[in-house]
């Protein structure tokens, strides 16, 4: 079981990936609607996995990645965005992301890639 | 505007549609808008960025949004609430952001902004370019594309001396 953080500016989303995670017998941390909570979120959770979003509102997924990782250098981040072009996904993973989700995804899927993050 | 940006979007929404809703999706006629407002109760408005820049907007009736959020959310929603606006935004992302997938396959780059949900018709959005429409005949009913893209221009190379000062590149 891991503690994770997730966000995502949909509240429709954010409650699909708890359910998914709760299912997998995760905790679900703390939430947040756009990368700059996000990073607060980080700070203040310290959560094992943080499932991030790209497009969202004040500052993007991979910003806010950026700034986590830069204080927090083992953080593991699992990117889930609807951009899933190869460039997106080289650019994340360069940037230090440990795994990445395009949407739309199911249950099975996100949760592996949540596990292979965890290795 | 060139039709192939909008057979990336129906395409897109078609195979998205049908992953999250299931059933099959019919496409309807083409048609050219001079400009882009909202004709139906709910719309979702994405922009687009980068080689390619303007809008799209995703057009139902309430009826029609309100069974794709239940479909989609797996739970009878008997109205409009804000977790059916907040899957129906996520509906406008995903088939906008799985377009750009074959935008960039096909050489254009591209990014997409956080959807807003609009309630309301005859909404006139400002953009400087005519919108192309298709209709998407969905098991939950009609949703209307609108696309109005252009090919953004191209920012001269660093060091190369422009007629007009550009402050963007400056």
């Amino acid at each position: 079981m891991a503690r994770i953080l997730v966000a995502d500016d949909a509240m429709f989303m954010r409650e699909t990936i708890k359910k998914a995670l709760l299912a997998g017998k995760h905790e679900v941390v703390g939430e947040a609607d756009n990368g700059r909570t996000a990073v607060q979120q980080f700070k203040r959770t310290n959560p094992d996995l943080v499932l991030m979003d790209i497009t969202m509102p004040q500052q993007d997924g991979l910003s806010a990645m950026t700034e986590i990782l830069q204080g927090s250098p083992e953080a593991r981040i699992v990117i889930c965005s609807a951009l899933g072009q190869e460039e997106k996904v080289m650019e994340a993973m360069a940037a230090g992301a440990r795994d990445y989700v395009t949407k739309p995804f199911n249950a099975d899927q996100l949760l592996a890639a949540v596990a292979r993050a965890l290795e | 505007m060139k039709v192939e940006y909008i057979n990336h979007f129906l395409d897109a929404g078609v195979r998205v549609i049908v992953q999250l809703i299931g059933g099959e999706v019919e496409l309807g006629q083409i048609a050219v808008r001079t400009a882009i407002f909202t004709t139906q109760q709910v719309s979702i408005a994405v922009g687009i960025t980068g080689q390619l820049s303007g809008l799209v907007i995703y057009g139902m009736s309430q009826v029609t949004a309100t069974k794709i959020a239940s479909a989609i959310i797996g739970a009878q929603h008997v109205s409009f609430d804000a977790m059916a606006a907040s899957a129906i935004g996520e509906l406008g992302n995903i088939i906008s952001g799985n377009a750009t997938m074959l935008l960039a396959k096909s050489g254009l780059h591209c990014n997409i902004t956080p959807p807003s949900v609009i309630r309301g018709i005859n909404v006139e959005i400002a953009t400087a370019m005519p919108a192309l429409v298709i209709p998407l005949y969905s098991k939950c009913g009609k949703i209307e594309v609108n696309v109005a893209l252009a090919e953004s221009p191209t920012p001269p190379a660093v060091g190369v001396p422009t007629a007009e000062a550009s402050p963007a590149y400056a």
